[in-house]
């Protein structure tokens, strides 16, 4: 079958080219290696849209490309390639955003006289490689590597001005956080090798099949290690979630993410919009399969989610940078992902996944463009008035915050609304959890609606507080593009699944991303997650009344919270009315203390932990091995004398050697009997 | 193509099958013709080029013979030839392929080596002879043939060790190795003679048969020839008792011949005692009172520890490659030492000589390494070679790589052919024989990485005089980098057509 989907290896090598290219020569190149970055960039991006053009016409792909380690009897480790709907559509987001990244970068970096640019364009091909590599993966072990490809690139960007203290700081952290949920991945992944022997996506023998198999209790080569399948799977699903909880950055650890906002811009919008922190749930979403079969983790993945839905946008109310605010909605935003998925919403999450990538990547070009024009001052107190002086950065700014907020026609409101919809009618089919995380859900919608349109006020509204913001920096076409593309898509993106409408008119087939994600490989379809997931539904009077009243008060809340930051900001000189929260404004702005706990973790218990590890591995362990070695060196030296340098003593030893060999054995074979 | 291959098979002879030996014994007769006409000094350049040309000759031979079937089962299976005394089949040609290899880097390498030094045709021709005779111990199916093809490889090796004559290094180490050799071949062709006057046959099958069919009141016979042959292999492996010879002729030696010696001399003895063992005194057929296979672990475990313990303490890198060689000769025992009646032998021997042809590569460049730096005159101690990376690092990256595959580490070749000489030991159930082997490969690590760490962490004590490049040492050293190195993505095939040509054994 050859086609364009023969093509797809080229998607990820792409920016690896540039990648190289940029390292080895960047510096003789003109605008450091942007030029090759966004070539290859826009040439993935071409090939993922024939790539998706394709699948939409229903072929699909799944191939190993190369294996890498065969004959071990057990497992054969490969790197392979798998294209279906879901990877299609990941594939175009994470290349239409990191080509628009590399466009506004531009502006950012080049036209801002940035040094070391060689380094942050191909740090930018290997982070889009990286990421285009984890989404077309074919198997968990090939993803986890990537994923901790996408992990070092994030850590070699966020440290990218690393003469400063606080990026390397801020970079060492969020590598060491997120590695911290790695291991649990990786024992997951081990674990999965260990017991389907595979770790396919997809295909007859992949390992969510398997499972499904083996719940059925049809008898397959599952091994459980004598726990009951049911628990055992529940175990695995929660030790790769580790990994997505740490990229992801879900309850407890996302404190990495608000800290990786000392990297530059376009970097953030790359990460939080398309990369990194995608990536957690793009892998929930990838072995859906999987998780649909255990109640137990998806129940803890909505609980997660909605927590950190909830939690994540309160803070977001008293930040005073304007990236702050958004590093905090990108967590919140992030948890109604997972929420979606724990509840039950895979489309619903992979949709909110897609509107969530165009609108925060909008929302951060359009504060690495005020930050431009603001000459690189992040507090919002000194911003205002802003709105006249860069329309095209108000306007599609705008355009992105409706959507965060979830105003209706805007993108967000479609996704966010099916994803607290999945839940409710899941909740009320008999899962008290389920009815939690939704309310949790349901009340940040208002707080994210409140930090939202603070933000906009307090940026664009009133009268400049500043000297900047009374005569700011211009900016170039490289930034404005890339701005309106993204603030059309956070427009209308959310047209393509209006359920509601569907629901409530009676209007057919305009679900077109249900569709979409209802075709390719029978065992990766949305239909067949949906026979698989646990819960049943149950509606408030109708499905259209339940519809209809969620989507109603989803709305509501978000309309109350941004109409409250209209009354409190929308003034010419507003004041901290946040002051008035008195004590609560100061857990707040300190994040709940979940950075100083954590600290109190790592100092107070890992460390004492740490040093009698240290002093049994220096005590003991290190003794035998000293014992042994200095027993060998001795006994080398014994060795070394016996080869004394004269020939007649070798002979002599030889000769013993030989007749005590043949002694020995003709008393044991009995040979002189 | 293969139409034109079995015509091809048909209408040549069946001693061509023995090229590869034929074509290394015409180019050592050419190397003392060149040294004839040639009226005082040979041109270094035409001896070097045609040793190697030979070689590489007989190697492209031995590898389209291998890869074209000659001997193996889908083209009529092993070819006897004269009364079944030589046999080429998969492993006579795999080994030659190790033998043919190691002679061609080891010509390159004399190239710069032998700058300066008289009798360099008769170095080259000497080479090869004894590469000729290499060859023709993988294809020995009788013990007659095996103890000539095994003096053929040796009495040049003597020679070859004394080849610095006005080096006493040199000298009394090819004595000693004379003397050592002399006694083991008495004990060899001892044991031969025992063995004779037990079955009445020396052609391999013929032995066998014969034990097979009653010997049981010679079992004392039987036994004490078997364990003397056993001792006759033991010395061209360098395996302990018979290992005294080897630390010293290896040290005095010219560093291309103890390359040749640890590598290519050694992997013959193997390739003879594997067909020895498992054509003559097959696991079925001996008698009960012979246990060899015993006998095997018990030197396979000795001589593991034993090499490695002793490399341990060395100061002198040479000397401890030399230790080296002996602990690696112990890992490849493994491919005798693991044999059980019935069980996967076919994987076990052939994993072993994989790690034969992989260290053959690895062992080749670390001793044409220390040739370098012996050319460079460079001292021969671990603090000598202090800092080495800074004034060679395209080499000390190369001498990096062997040590580290030397004591099998990944991403390397001996990292994979270490692995599945151990894996193919568990299977056939001998877990501990692994075990040891993987406790002496981490003892290893001690020393192999003193190398590392003395060339690129330590400050070196002086300056480096390094004026030359020179280039044959230099393309040698590279070439089994990097053949150590594409040996880790190629070792599927390698392993494979090796597991495939020993189980065709049994």
């Amino acid at each position: 079958m050859a086609g364009i989907l023969d093509f797809a290896p080229a998607i990820v090598l792409l920016p690896f080219v540039s990648f190289l290219v940029a390292l080895a020569v960047g510096d003789r190149l003109p605008k450091g290696g942007a030029l090759a970055g966004i070539a290859a960039t826009a040439g993935s991006l071409l090939l993922a849209a024939a790539t998706f053009l394709t699948v939409s016409g229903g072929q699909t792909y799944n191939a190993t490309i190369y294996t890498w380690a065969e004959g071990l009897n057990a497992v054969d480790l490969s790197f392979g390639l798998l294209i279906d709907p879901l990877s299609a559509m990941m594939l175009l987001i994470v290349t239409l955003i990191a080509f628009l990244v590399h466009v506004f970068s531009l502006g950012y970096m080049n036209d801002e006289g940035e040094t070391g640019l060689p380094r942050y364009y191909a740090g930018l091909g290997l982070f889009t490689a990286s990421m285009l590599g984890f989404v077309v993966a074919n198997n968990l072990l090939m993803a986890f590597m990537f994923f901790e490809l996408v992990g070092l690139c994030s850590y070699l960007l966020i440290g990218f001005h690393f003469r400063e203290p606080g990026p390397p700081s801020a970079a060492k952290k969020a590598f060491l956080v997120t590695r911290f949920g790695d291991y649990f991945f990786l024992v997951g992944v081990v674990a999965v090798f260990a017991t389907f022997g595979t770790a396919a996506f997809a295909g007859d023998g992949s390992f969510p099949v398997l499972a499904e198999a083996a719940l059925n209790g049809e008898a397959g080569s599952v091994t459980t290690f004598g726990f009951a399948p049911q628990t055992w799977f529940t175990i695995v699903g929660l030790l790769i979630l580790g990994g997505v909880i740490g990229k992801s950055a879900q309850f407890p650890l996302h404190t990495w993410l608000p800290d990786a906002m000392e990297g530059p811009t376009p970097v953030s919008a790359l990460i939080h919009a398309a990369t990194m922190v995608a990536a957690g749930v793009y892998l929930v979403a990838r072995m859906y399969g999987f998780y649909a079969l255990s109640p137990n983790a998806l129940a803890i993945i909505a609980f997660v989610g909605g927590f950190t839905a909830l939690f994540a946008a309160t803070m977001g109310v008293v930040k005073r940078e304007i990236k702050q605010v958004l590093a905090y909605s990108t967590i919140s935003q992030y948890g109604y992902m997972m929420l979606g998925l724990g509840g039950g919403g895979y489309v619903a999450a992979t949709f909110h996944l897609m509107t969530h990538a165009f609108f925060k990547a909008l929302l951060f070009l359009g504060a690495g463009s005020v930050i431009i024009a603001m000459h690189h001052n992040e507090n919002m107190w000194d911003m205002g008035g802003l709105k006249d002086k860069m329309p095209v950065t108000y306007y599609t700014f705008l355009s992105g915050s409706l959507a965060l907020a979830g105003i209706v026609p805007f993108a967000g409101f479609w996704s966010k609304d099916e994803v607290l919809y999945e839940t409710l009618i899941h909740g009320l089919g008999g899962n008290p959890i389920l009815l939690g995380a939704y309310a949790m859900g349901l009340l940040a919608v208002f707080f994210t609606g409140f930090y939202t349109f603070r933000m906009v006020f307090l940026t664009f509204h009133g009268n400049p507080r500043s000297q900047t913001a009374r005569d700011p920096h211009g900016v170039g076409w490289n930034v404005k593009a890339p701005l309106v593309v993204l603030g059309v898509l956070a427009a209308t993106a959310g047209l393509v699944n209006m359920v509601p409408v569907e629901k409530l008119l009676g209007i057919k087939g305009i679900d077109f991303l249900h569709q979409w994600l209802d075709g390719g490989y029978a065992s990766l379809t949305a239909h067949h997650y949906g026979e698989l997931i646990p819960y049943s539904s149950s509606y408030i009077g109708s499905e259209a009344t339940t519809v209809a009243l969620g989507a109603g008060i989803s709305l509501g809340l978000a309309l109350a919270g941004a109409g409250l930051a209209y009354l409190l900001y929308d003034v010419p000189e507003p004041i901290r009315h946040t002051d008035r929260l008195g004590r609560i404004k100061t857990l707040l702005y300190n994040n709940y203390y979940q950075d100083e706990y954590q600290v109190w973790l790592a100092n107070g218990v890992t460390r004492p932990v740490a040093r009698a590890a240290n002093k049994f591995d220096g005590g003991i362990v290190d003794g035998v091995v000293n014992g042994v070695s200095s027993v060998s060196l001795f006994s080398g030296s014994r060795i070394r004398r016996i080869q004394t340098g004269v020939v007649s003593n070798y002979a002599a030893l030889l000769t013993l050697g030989l007749t005590a060999l043949l002694v020995a054995f003709g008393l044991l074979g009995g040979w002189f009997v | 193509m293969s139409v034109l291959l079995q015509t091809a098979e048909a209408t040549t002879p069946m001693w061509s099958a023995l090229a590869p030996a034929i074509v290394l014994a015409l180019t050592g007769l050419v190397l003392l013709g060149i040294d004839t006409v040639w009226s005082d000094d040979p041109n270094n350049t035409v001896l070097a080029g045609t040793a190697a040309g030979g070689s590489l000759l007989a190697f492209g031979i031995t590898a389209w013979f291998l890869v074209a079937g000659t001997g193996q089962p889908q083209t009529g299976g092993a070819i006897s030839l004269y009364g079944e005394s030589l046999v080429v089949d998969g492993m006579s040609l795999f080994f030659t392929l190790i033998t043919t290899i190691v002679t061609a880097m080891v010509a390159v390498a004399a190239y710069d080596y032998l700058d300066g030094h008289e009798h360099r045709a008769e170095f080259y021709s000497m080479v090869l002879f004894a590469a000729t005779g290499m060859a023709t111990m993988a294809t020995a199916n009788s013990l007659a043939t095996a103890f000539v093809s095994l003096e053929l490889a040796s009495l040049p090796s003597y020679a070859l060790v004394a080849y610095l004559r006005k080096n006493r290094g040199s000298v009394e180490a090819g004595l000693k190795y004379l003397l050592i050799g002399s006694v083991s071949s008495a004990v060899f062709v001892f044991g031969i003679s025992l063995i004779y006057a037990a079955s009445g046959s020396l052609i391999f099958a013929d032995v066998a048969s014969a034990l097979g069919s009653g010997v049981s009141e010679m079992t004392g016979v039987v036994g004490l020839g078997v364990l003397m042959i056993v001792g006759g292999m033991a010395f061209k492996t360098a395996s302990v008792p018979f290992h005294f010879w080897a630390p010293e002729a290896y040290e005095g030696a010219p560093a291309p011949i103890s390359a040749f010696l640890s590598s290519a001399s050694k992997a013959a003895g193997f390739a003879l005692a594997f067909r020895v063992f498992v054509e003559a005194f097959p696991l079925g057929a001996i008698p009960a009172g012979v246990d060899w296979v015993l006998a095997f672990q018990v030197l396979a475990v000795v001589t593991m520890t034993l090499g490695n313990f002793a490399a341990a303490t060395q100061e002198n890198v040479k000397r401890m490659l030399a230790y080296s060689s002996i602990g690696h000769a112990g890992y490849a025992l493994i491919g005798l030492a693991a044999l059980t009646a019935g069980g996967p032998n076919g994987d076990v021997l052939g994993a072993s000589m994989a790690h034969l042809l992989v260290y053959g590569f690895m062992n080749t460049g670390a001793f044409l390494f220390i040739a370098l730096v012996e050319h460079w005159g460079v001292g021969r101690t671990f603090e000598d070679y202090n800092g080495l990376a800074s004034a060679a690092p395209v080499a000390a990256v190369a001498m990096t790589v062997f040590m580290f595959s030397l004591a099998g580490l990944p991403p390397f070749g001996g990292f994979l052919s270490k692995y599945a000489l151990f894996y193919s030991a568990i299977e056939s159930g001998f877990w501990w024989l692994a075990a040891v082997g993987a406790v002496n490969s981490a003892l290893s690590l001690f020393y192999y990485s003193r190398v590392v760490k003395a060339m690129w962490i330590e400050e070196p004590s002086g300056t480096f005089e390094i004026q030359s490049r020179p280039v044959g040492l230099y393309a040698a050293v590279l070439f089994a980098g990097l053949g150590t190195l594409l040996l880790l993505p190629a070792f599927g095939p390698v392993i494979e057509t090796a597991q495939t040509v020993a189980a065709a054994l049994f």
